[in-house]
């Protein structure tokens, strides 16, 4: 692993950061407790943090918790939210989408905020199959995704994982489409 | 991380709770401890105001 450190080995805010933003101050309620998992510089985190009741930031990636502690987040340094027990009543994510052959890989924290693996999704199929543990009963999900990724199976990972997901914002950029989903649980199939 | 973060926080292996040391703090925020998961045997850092829940056998930077 690379490390020439500081701020060149964290996500820069871009469109999708500003999406999920844009989502995120829709839906957020002020007796939400918050996490947002790969929160990279912090960004999105701190653009809502005064309107709810907790806000928690995750990151596998050293300098990005420093860089969002900076901020005045709340930080912890984790895979996801492997060292979280919960509950959340909202949880943010802008993961890495970009489907990456294993040829295109650059090895750097940078490659963790991009690198989607083969199929653009392998990220998020750790995310969802998992993140109901974290989650309150009523608790919503938002999670960025592109048209690369593959909307109609990121879609498909939810239903399966026991979620009602749906397109809540998008945005078109030059060669993709970006989404936010949000996400509850399927309270028609609970205990089903 | 203030200490009334210790409710949210588990083991990121086993998903046991954590035991807080602290060798540092300003007021509720911890700066420098650790925290210990006894079911695993495993103390994991806090430094810098920062706990570190990767699973301590993985490859570090």
């Amino acid at each position: 692993m690379s490390d020439r450190g500081g701020s060149d080995q964290v996500y820069p805010p871009a469109e999708d950061s500003a999406l999920l933003l844009r989502a995120a101050l829709r839906e957020v309620r002020p007796t939400d407790r918050v996490l947002e998992v790969g929160t990279g510089s912090g960004y999105v985190a701190a653009g809502f943090s005064g309107r709810a009741s907790a806000v928690v930031a995750t990151d596998i990636n050293p300098h990005a918790v420093a860089s969002a502690r900076t901020r005045g987040l709340t930080t912890v340094r984790t895979d996801l939210f492997a060292g979280l027990s919960g509950p959340f009543d909202l949880v943010l994510f802008n993961p890495p989408y970009l489907p990456t052959a294993p040829g295109e890989r650059i090895d750097d924290w940078l490659e963790y905020a991009l690198d989607g693996g083969p199929t653009g999704r392998v990220t998020i199929e750790r995310f969802v199959a998992d993140v109901g543990r974290v989650l309150s009963p009523f608790g919503r999900v938002l999670l960025l995704v592109s048209s690369l990724t593959g909307l109609d199976e990121v879609r498909e990972l939810f239903v399966r994982a026991g979620f009602v997901p749906f397109i809540v914002d998008e945005e078109a950029l030059e060669g993709e489409v970006l989404y936010v989903l949000r996400a509850m649980r399927d309270l028609c199939r609970m205990g089903a | 991380m203030r200490k009334s973060l210790m409710q949210i926080l588990c083991c990121p292996v086993c998903k046991g709770d954590l035991v807080l040391s602290v060798t540092e703090e300003s007021g509720e925020e911890v700066l420098e401890g650790s925290l210990r998961c006894a079911a695993c045997r495993v103390d994991y850092p806090i430094s810098e105001g920062i706990p570190n829940l990767l699973p301590q056998t993985a490859c570090e930077d």
